[in-house]
């Protein structure tokens, strides 16, 4: 239903997104907080996932990094087969508008524009052509097909979010990027969200890659990737709440542990991967 | 409660404050500027001739000059309110209440009036003097008479001062109260009625030259009344205006314009009325230059024409007209740009957002340039038309044909300075905000 034809559009790569060596410091050289420590790994197309950690783990940076947002110090983004080289902001727009999607805590919608305007401002964006019947479709399908020539300031927080998702999905990226997409909304419009994102995965072949603290929200992906110190902290395949939770209490002893020299992270043993997960942290 | 706090946020966010200050400031400075001449014609021992001169200048260019002081000032505080929106709505949401909120803003204007005005006395004074000076020179005010600054030019600056920002304050903040209160804020009919008043005024002021002698020495004070007085109403109506533009042209902008164009369009569109905050002076600076130039030039045209010989003396006396004038006009310029500069760089979020969903910066930039080509094309349009309504009264009155024998060049050059500022300053306004990570720049400010 999201993708007219795969014949006709471009040939997907199996590997949706990999980071290699992907590190990130803020502030100056005395006072230098390594946002990200040297992080790879790989998600394949067509999974769901989350990332968790708690506070200033590097999750928003990783996301960040990844949807090209942000620029990391060293290390390579790979996006659908595509090395993330954009020079300067221009480039690196142009690379995102073509396969990057992104959802955003706040919405993000522009206040000027209707549902319908605001779900199509990307493919204008980028000068591409406009299905109204599609978009019209994608709308329906998050529930906002009623609303087309609404404005944002007329829709609650869930439908808000929901015109942010067709805003996503009608660019078919290969990626799309949601940091903390629950995070400003009620259970029951957060649970409407997240189950869009799970249909588009599982449904539609999307690629979603998800931040947040919620283990209400993790438990909807695939599996879930953990960041403590800007650094993996292992995964996990087929989350439920409960596991998420307990594994999150506890992210903390084993980054207390690494401090105190009794665990090394090395980036190799957290290079994921999608079919065979290894989990080798807290070791 | 409220009082401390607004202090707190004068001081705590000077930045903030800088635009509104500055406009009250320079306003302050002007309108005493001109009033001390009242006060130093009312001195004793004054001769008639001496204060004739005086009187005249201060009532006539001090007159206008304080009405379009008044006007900038309110237009620079409506803006500022209106940008605070998301402070107010924090402040309702801790608790405070409309009156509260109210109160606050008021203080914080009375507060940001209070020090321009006191800010603008040393300076008006010195402006002052140097008026009084080139009178001297010009052997229009005898030599003994002393420059005096007293209660006529406290007063009318301080009063314009305070009652335009107050006033304003009081408008926008009650405004922003109430959509808070109703989710969307009313449609302004008071503003209509406003306009109107306004534009029937203007036509009043500017047709009272027909019933002045040709002669009077203030004749073109109520044509340059008037043209100000229009350009009040053309911009109190231009949101009406512009959506009506904006059916006709609104589709061939955005195919021609690209995306850029077309986020211009639907922002126009949307912003009607905050924009008008922006044509306001855009319309004020070309209505108010030109009338005041071309009125100087035909009244200058019309003395060589009465057969007199020009003595240099006539010649420096034009200079001084002309300065005078010349400080209005370059006042209202800056009022222009000091909008236009709040109106954009407020708007760094919005620009934030929609590099974040994929707009490069140079996208963004034309969006602006778009928005500021129609701005400018509708201020000039409106502005010369209020112009146009001081000029002809005045020309006609005064020489017996309908237009200006100066020619285009005036309004040229002033129409080119409204366009120059306008794109300029959007454009330089633009790309420092969008010099701001997206990222960053779409973060809430703590």
């Amino acid at each position: 239903m999201f993708r007219r034809n795969r014949g006709a559009g471009p040939a997907r790569s199996a590997e949706a997104l990999r980071l290699d060596g992907v590190s990130k410091v803020y502030g100056s050289a005395d006072n230098a907080v390594a946002a990200l420590d040297n992080v790879s790994l790989s998600l394949p197309a067509g999974t769901f996932t989350a990332v968790m950690g708690p506070s200033g783990s590097g999750k928003s940076t990783l996301l960040q990094c990844a949807a090209g947002l942000d620029r990391p110090d060293s290390g390579t983004v790979t996006v659908d087969g595509a090395k993330m080289t954009g020079h300067g902001e221009s480039g690196l727009a142009k690379f995102r508008r073509r396969r990057i999607g992104f959802i955003f805590q706040q919405y993000n919608l522009m206040p000027t524009l209707t549902v319908e305007q605001n779900t199509t401002l990307p493919l204008k964006l980028a000068r591409r052509r406009i299905n109204r019947a599609r978009t019209r479709e994608v709308l329906t399908h998050v529930g906002l097909g009623e609303r087309l020539d609404h404005l944002p300031d007329q829709l609650s927080g869930g439908q808000r979010q929901r015109v942010a998702i067709a805003r996503a999905l009608v660019t078919e990226p290969s990626v799309i990027f949601a940091d903390e997409p629950t995070g400003a909304l009620d259970m029951r419009s957060a649970r409407d969200v997240l189950r869009l994102l799970r249909e588009s995965v599982q449904e539609h072949g999307r690629t979603v890659v998800m931040v947040t603290h919620d283990p209400v929200a993790a438990s909807y992906a695939d599996w879930v990737l953990f960041l403590a110190d800007g650094r993996l902290a292992g995964d996990m395949y087929a989350p439920t709440v409960d596991a998420v939770a307990e594994r999150l209490a506890h992210l903390g002893d084993t980054v207390a542990q690494g401090a105190n020299g009794h665990h090394t992270h090395h980036a190799d043993a957290h290079h994921l991967d999608a079919h065979t997960i290894n989990v080798r942290t807290g070791d | 409660m409220m009082l401390s706090l607004a202090m707190r946020s004068v001081r705590q966010r000077p930045g903030r404050f800088v635009g509104t200050l500055m406009a009250a400031t320079l306003g302050a400075a002007i309108t005493m500027m001109f009033n001390s001449l009242h006060d130093t014609a009312g001195a004793v021992g004054v001769d008639d001739a001496s204060s004739e001169t005086l009187t005249l200048t201060g009532g006539v260019v001090g007159g206008y000059g304080s009405l379009l002081v008044f006007f900038a000032i309110a237009s620079t505080l409506t803006i500022n309110v209106r940008q605070r929106q998301e402070e107010l709505h924090l402040l309702r949401c801790s608790g405070a209440t409309p009156a509260q909120i109210k109160r606050m803003v008021m203080v914080e204007a009375l507060a940001v009036a209070v020090v321009g005005a006191l800010l603008a006395v040393l300076p008006a004074m010195l402006g002052g003097r140097l008026l009084l000076e080139m009178f001297k020179d010009t052997d229009q005010v005898a030599g003994g008479v002393d420059y005096a600054f007293g209660p006529i030019a406290l007063g009318s600056g301080f009063g314009i001062t305070l009652i335009a920002s107050m006033g304003a304050a009081f408008l926008a903040v009650r405004r922003a109260t109430r959509a808070a209160d109703g989710g969307r804020a009313p449609r302004g009919r008071a503003r209509t009625i406003g306009g109107l008043l306004a534009l029937v005024a203007g036509a009043g002021g500017a047709s009272t030259t027909f019933a002045m002698p040709s002669d009077d020495p203030a004749l073109m004070a109520p044509a340059a009344y008037g043209a100000i007085l229009l350009s009040i109403g053309f911009a109190a109506l231009s949101p009406g205006l512009l959506r009506m533009l904006l059916t006709v042209f609104g589709r061939p902008v955005s195919l021609i314009g690209g995306a850029g164009g077309y986020l211009a369009v639907t922002n126009i569109r949307r912003r009607a009325d905050q924009l008008a905050g922006v044509l306001m002076p855009l319309i004020c600076f070309t209505g108010i230059g030109i009338a005041t130039l071309y009125i100087q030039a035909v009244e200058s045209s019309a003395l060589d024409a009465s057969g007199l010989t020009r003595s240099v003396d006539d010649k420096n006396v034009e200079t001084v007209n002309m300065v005078v004038v010349g400080i209005i006009v370059i006042f209202s310029c800056i009022m222009l740009i000091n909008s236009l500069y709040a109106a954009v760089s407020y708007r760094r979020a919005e620009f934030g957002r929609q590099r974040l969903i994929g707009a490069t910066p140079a996208q963004v930039q034309k969006m602006v340039v778009v928005e500021a080509l129609v701005l400018a094309g509708m201020g000039v349009f409106f502005g010369t038309l209020a112009g146009l309504a001081g000029i002809v009264p005045f020309t006609v009155a005064r020489t017996d044909q309908t237009l200006p024998d100066e020619g285009l060049g005036i309004w040229l050059g002033i129409v080119g300075i409204a366009a120059a500022a306008t794109l300029v300053t959007s454009l330089v306004t633009a790309r420092r905000a969008l010099r701001v990570p997206a990222i960053e720049s779409v973060a809430v400010a703590a």
